[in-house]
């Protein structure tokens, strides 16, 4: 597995459960050693201080549940290295930021799940990191709050951070990322932009006709990816005609729609870890 | 950052978290109050101890009034004497509670009543006094001068020279003893069962892998068990300094200085002892799954603990047996052995700095060891790790 995250970039990791997408997180973080591999930052290899330049969430979130919010977020803080006077300042100003200015006093465990997650947010930005790791940072939130942390993370790469984050909403990842890195079985498969993942396959057509959905199974060099009640999903092999799809179709029926469909990351994910 | 700034920052935190708990408070305030009341309550009670109140029945009773109140005197039994005209009155003042001892004496003669028992001395001082009262009438009635034969009876002056002198303050020491192995024990006990219960509370809330990505497992390791430690320090330290006032304003009972010398070497063994007992501590919590699982794999751990504090008693009773001395300085032992046998005296001066280099020893390997379990277990997700997988684990690569 090899890939890279330049600064101001977003890059989704995706692939199903255990795949390998938290070790490779934690490994970045230097919670587990890779069996074998290395991280690399500014071209060499990450030690303890530039592993404080980073922002971590992990899957699971954790905090303390006793200790009220802010002091918790400034405790991260200092323990990234800053002095406590700028510390407390950075923690006050992100709790503000995400709305939790009247709860600063309170203990975690008094706010609510989603409100929860924002504090945990809080702590993985309060250094002002250059690299964020965020392990499924949108699961469990409300479309509201996955609204406004794709803003958040969209603004933080802006403002020239590089971000890795996970998630299995393939829309989302599609939505926000310039990159994307699909692992499967602890291996990488394809590591790229949307478009540069879409040429690595060829082209589907879709076709509805007043038919049989099993219509075009006997045309030689066409592969029916799926088919539903929009019609179905065609792959035409390189050098099969798109007219001939055409006219054996027109031979089963009416047409009624007949075009290349762009590929999204749903598919394009399909097509390569569940083949 | 340097190891020291994050040790001290994760030792501040851990001790304004408990600072600021309700428990802790309770908690030093009962611990001292408790030891007020140790000091305080004995030297209450001895000043209450009443004297044995004793009823001269007739007259040949009563003229030996004042020979009573010698003898007592020079037994240092406190007696109150009071004349009673006869017995029935004198039972219905035993049996009522208001007399301890009715004495009647004839010429060759005597009786005593009481309700129950009649303690020793009193016994003793009152059978002196009527050896010494018949053997006069006898000399008076043969016709012998009593001056010619009580020289003779004077007794026989034994010089007594002690080889091996028991020391002034004994009782002192004893209750030293004592009271440094219980507070070990339970101090121990306690602190080191908040390490597991913290590291543990750690890991199951996942906390632990959001520090891990600031911070070393050694250092967040270290900074607890310190941070811990000197909460327990603390307070003991608030429970030796009220007891030492106390003792100050009652001052009846008197503490020889002797014991309160030995207040900094108990704050060193704990010291010692906890950071070898945390350690331990920290990798048993780290090796849990579910926050209710600590009580489990904490109990091996302070079994030698209770087997330390068992053994001051064994201690109380045969100070120089070898194989305690020996004992005293296994590592598990030590920290509630060796205050006791401070305490008691029989400590030779080469013995502590060869504890004091054992401990060290073995806090550096425990801590070692600790610290790779500590760092594997952090992060094993699924159920409770056995104790022989956690030093599998610990084995691989850190």
């Amino acid at each position: 597995m090899s890939f890279r995250v330049d600064t101001g970039e977003i890059v989704g990791l995706v692939g199903r459960n255990g795949a390998g997408k938290t070790t490779t997180m934690r490994s970045i973080m230097g919670i587990v050693r890779p069996d074998q591999g290395s991280v690399s930052w500014r071209e060499h290899p990450v030690g303890d201080a530039d592993r404080l330049r980073f922002g971590y969430m992990p899957e699971e979130r954790g905090l303390y549940p006793q200790m009220p919010v802010v002091a918790q977020v400034a405790y991260f803080a200092r323990l990234h290295g800053m002095p406590a006077e700028s510390a407390s300042r950075a923690a006050l100003g992100w709790v503000e930021r995400l709305g939790l200015g009247d709860r600063g006093e309170e203990k975690l465990v008094a706010l609510s799940h989603g409100n929860q997650q924002r504090v945990q947010l809080a702590v993985a930005l309060v250094h002002d990191p250059e690299l964020l790791v965020l392990d499924e940072p949108f699961s469990g939130l409300d479309p509201e709050a996955v609204d406004s942390l794709s803003s958040q993370l969209r603004d933080q790469a802006a403002g020239g951070k590089a971000i890795l984050f996970s998630s299995h909403q393939l829309e989302l990842v599609e939505r926000i990322c310039k990159r994307v890195v699909i692992v499967d079985r602890g291996r990488m498969l394809a590591c790229g932009s949307l478009r540069e993942l879409r040429e690595r396959f060829p082209a589907q057509l879709r076709v509805r006709v007043d038919a049989p959905p099993d219509w075009a199974s006997s045309i030689i060099g066409v592969k029916v990816v799926r088919s539903d009640e929009d019609g179905v999903v065609l792959v035409v092999e390189p050098g099969v005609d798109p007219q001939a799809v055409l006219r054996a179709a027109q031979a089963h029926g009416p047409v009624e729609h007949f075009g290349f469909e762009t590929a999204g990351l749903v598919d394009l994910y399909r097509q390569m870890v569940l083949g | 950052m340097t190891d020291w700034a994050v040790i001290r920052l994760v030792a501040g935190r851990e001790i304004s978290d408990r600072v600021h708990g309700r428990l802790i408070r309770v908690m030093t305030v009962a611990t001292a109050l408790l030891v007020v009341a140790g000091v305080t309550i004995p030297s209450l009670i001895k000043g209450s101890s009443a004297p044995t109140r004793i009823g001269l029945v007739g007259s040949p009773a009563q003229v030996l009034a004042p020979t009573i109140t010698r003898a007592a005197a020079a037994a240092k039994v406190k007696v109150a004497l009071s004349d009673i005209a006869d017995q029935a009155e004198a039972r219905t003042l035993i049996t009522s509670g208001k007399l301890d001892v009715a004495l009647s004496a004839a010429a060759d003669s005597a009786a005593v009543e009481v309700k129950s028992s009649l303690s020793d001395t009193v016994r003793a001082v009152l059978q002196s006094v009527l050896d010494d009262a018949h053997f006069r009438a006898t000399l008076a009635q043969a016709g012998i001068p009593a001056a010619k034969v009580l020289p003779a009876l004077q007794p026989v002056p034994v010089t007594t020279t002690v080889l091996q002198p028991k020391p002034a303050d004994q009782t002192a020491r004893y209750i030293a003893a004592i009271a440094a192995g219980l507070l070990m024990y339970v101090s121990l006990a306690l602190y080191g069962g908040a390490v597991a219960t913290g590291v543990a509370q750690e890991k199951t809330s996942r906390t632990a892998e959001v520090l891990l990505a600031a911070v070393r497992p050694r250092q967040l390791l270290t900074g607890k068990v310190l941070g811990i430690g000197s909460i327990g320090l603390g307070q003991l330290a608030i429970a030796a300094a009220a007891g030492l006032i106390a003792n100050a304003i009652v001052s009846s009972t008197k503490i020889p200085s002797s014991v309160v010398t030995l207040l900094p070497s108990f704050l060193v063994c704990f010291l010692a002892g906890f950071l070898l007992y945390a350690f331990a501590f920290a990798a048993a919590g780290a090796m849990v799954s579910r926050q209710e699982e600590v009580q489990m794999v904490t109990t091996p751990i302070a079994l030698p603990l209770l087997i330390g504090y068992l053994l001051v008693y064994a201690a109380l009773g045969s100070p120089n047996a070898t194989w305690l001395k020996v004992l005293s300085f296994f590592p598990p032992l030590t920290a509630t052995l060796m205050p006791a046998r401070i305490a008691l005296g029989h400590v030779a001066p080469w013995e502590l700095p060869l504890a004091a280099l054992i401990m060290i020893a073995s806090i550096i390997g425990m801590a070692r060891l600790a610290s790779r379990i500590y760092a594997r277990g952090l992060i094993h997700s699924g159920p409770r790790l056995s104790l022989r997988a956690a030093l599998q684990l610990s084995k691989g690569r850190a």
